[in-house]
């Protein structure tokens, strides 16, 4: 059976601009752009579960923001069916509020109505554990328990697309295997789900289909077991190499992402 | 141009409960930051009026405007500046402020600048019924005349929504926004007819500039309802001003609301 598409990326392209504030600078180096994620196409179909893998700075993070609609896309374009989701651990908790009151205030932030709210903080209080410390403010809170608390507003939500960027780093491993538990919940009611993670295991373990950013670009996207597999070989070559060879590979993946010669004005930012 | 003024309105419109949550978790918060909580909504407005009171009406020794004890008409102006004035300070400052909730989550920016008129709203219900209190004590009581100050109400916010959704935008392009805001106010404060009647200026040219203005119709008309009972149509200059220069900004806002919604976070 074909299924339908979630999400489509044609050629998604997202540019960062990077400004140098130190003095000694050419007026060339003074700003300059750069690819966060370059030219990306996939397609992820609705009830599909991908992890995202990939080092430090390879675009995770801007890739979870992009596939959740909160940055857009410089080139390309995304077409993305149904509501998504970035799960966003401690947004929106404020520390002078009890922890009861900032299940209402993150609800709200989130968009549900009053009703709906009380109908998650039963289910969000008993799977944040959190117990007495419920009427207590957020301040007096363990920072563990601050993420449990924000976690667990996030999961009680119910939005076709759920994005999950190194989530499950929060709380020890006890609240992790819960969350995992719950995310499989989730994974049978069939929502789309896209994990983004650097642990090698969580990801195997979780998801069907993977993809490896590396350097901004898609390296890899496929079945879960090839895609981990090279990306563990990858991990394992990296941590071969000397000091000069990482540090010449990393400086050689950043000069790609480099864009030359670009040039936007104010006006053409304000009315372009 | 409309369908960024659309967007804004709608966005405002389905949100009405976000709205409201934010406003009132924030205020709340920043109640139980002190020990006095409430109090402190009473007071600094209190003080502040009290100051201004014994510096210009004491100090100076103001005479009665229109045979309005002073106190009593500086009162009936600076009511509405306390409360548009620090809408403007903080509508400004309103995307700045909630950066790491609009980064990491999807969320209707257009809202902002409501939450903070109506946070600030709370407050202007505090002095007003300071205000009152210490008119009652100089004989002036509340009147049917009253009922115009919904319209004026009415006006304040949608002008300090209207301002904020631009200047909020404008803070987010270069942080200087709210500096530049900051000194304006300062400098508003003054000129603006609150501490004086423009009568003192005459009828030249410089009372037509301090009369362009709009902040200007808000404390006139406040003080209308309060004393003078003119009526809406006696300022039918200033209000086709005024709402020229705040649907001016509404739709401007607007359109740069619109057009950056999805790029705040790659301006921080």
């Amino acid at each position: 059976m074909e299924r339908e598409t979630a999400i489509q990326f044609k050629n998604v392209s997202k540019i960062y601009k990077l400004k140098r504030k130190d003095k000694d600078v050419t007026k060339d180096q003074k700003t300059q752009y750069f690819y966060a994620l370059k030219d990306i196409s996939f397609e992820v179909k609705k009830g599909q579960v991908l992890g995202i893998l990939g080092t430090n700075g390879s675009g995770k993070s801007t890739m979870a923001l992009v596939l959740s609609g909160i940055a857009s896309p410089d080139e390309g374009e995304i077409i993305v069916e149904g509501e998504q989701a970035l799960v966003a651990i401690n947004t929106g908790l404020n520390k002078e509020l009890t922890g009861l009151e900032n299940i209402e205030l993150k609800g709200a932030l989130l968009g549900l109505t009053q009703k709906k709210v009380r109908e998650i903080t039963d289910g969000v209080i008993e799977f944040a554990e959190i117990g007495d410390f419920l009427y207590q403010p957020v301040k007096k809170y363990s920072s563990g328990m601050k993420s449990r608390l924000g976690f667990s507003i996030n999961l009680c939500l119910n939005p076709d697309i759920l994005i999950i960027d190194e989530a499950l780093s929060v709380g020890d491993k006890g609240f992790a295997h819960k969350c995992l538990a719950r995310m499989n919940e989730l994974k049978e009611e069939g929502k789309t789900i896209i994990f983004i993670s650097h642990s090698l295991p969580q990801v195997r373990e979780f998801c069907d289909t993977a993809m490896w950013l590396e350097g901004g670009k898609m390296k890899e996207y496929g079945a879960i077991e090839d895609v981990c597999d090279h990306y563990a070989e990858y991990i394992e070559h990296y941590h071969t190499l000397t000091k000069a060879e990482k540090k010449a590979e990393r400086e050689e993946k950043f000069k790609e992402r480099i864009i030359k010669n670009r040039k936007v004005g104010w006006i053409d930012r304000l009315f372009g | 141009m409309f369908t960024s003024a659309k967007y804004v309105l709608s966005e405002n419109y389905q949100n009405f409960h976000r709205i409201v949550s934010i406003a009132k978790y924030e205020l709340l918060a920043d109640m139980r930051e002190s020990k006095l909580g409430v109090f402190w909504n009473f007071a600094n407005p209190a003080i502040q009026v009290l100051t201004y009171w014994f510096v210009f009406g004491y100090v100076f020794n103001r005479k009665a405007v229109d045979d309005i004890p002073y106190i009593v008409w500086m009162l009936g102006g600076m009511v509405v500046w306390f409360f548009v004035s620090p809408c403007i300070t903080d509508g400004c400052n309103s995307v700045y402020q909630k950066v790491n909730v609009i980064t990491k989550m999807k969320f209707p920016v257009s809202i902002l600048p409501m939450t903070i008129v109506l946070e600030k709203l709370f407050d202007h219900f505090c002095l007003f019924v300071i205000m009152i209190i210490i008119f009652a004590t100089q004989g002036y009581f509340p009147s049917v005349y009253w009922l115009g100050l919904i319209y004026y109400l009415f006006c304040t916010i949608v002008f300090a929504v209207s301002l904020s959704l631009t200047t909020s935008v404008l803070n987010m392009l270069a942080r200087d926004t709210r500096k530049l805001i900051l000194a304006c106010m300062r400098l508003l404060l003054y000129l603006t007819p609150i501490l004086w009647n423009i009568e003192r200026v005459g009828h030249g040219r410089i009372s037509r500039l301090i009369m362009c203005n709009p902040i200007y119709y808000l404390v006139q008309g406040y003080r209308d309802c309060f004393f003078y009972h003119r009526g809406f149509m006696a300022y039918s200059w200033s209000m086709a001003w005024f709402w020229g220069i705040t649907l001016a900004l509404f739709f401007f806002g607007s359109y740069m609301m619109y057009k950056f919604k999805t790029r705040f976070i790659d301006m921080i």
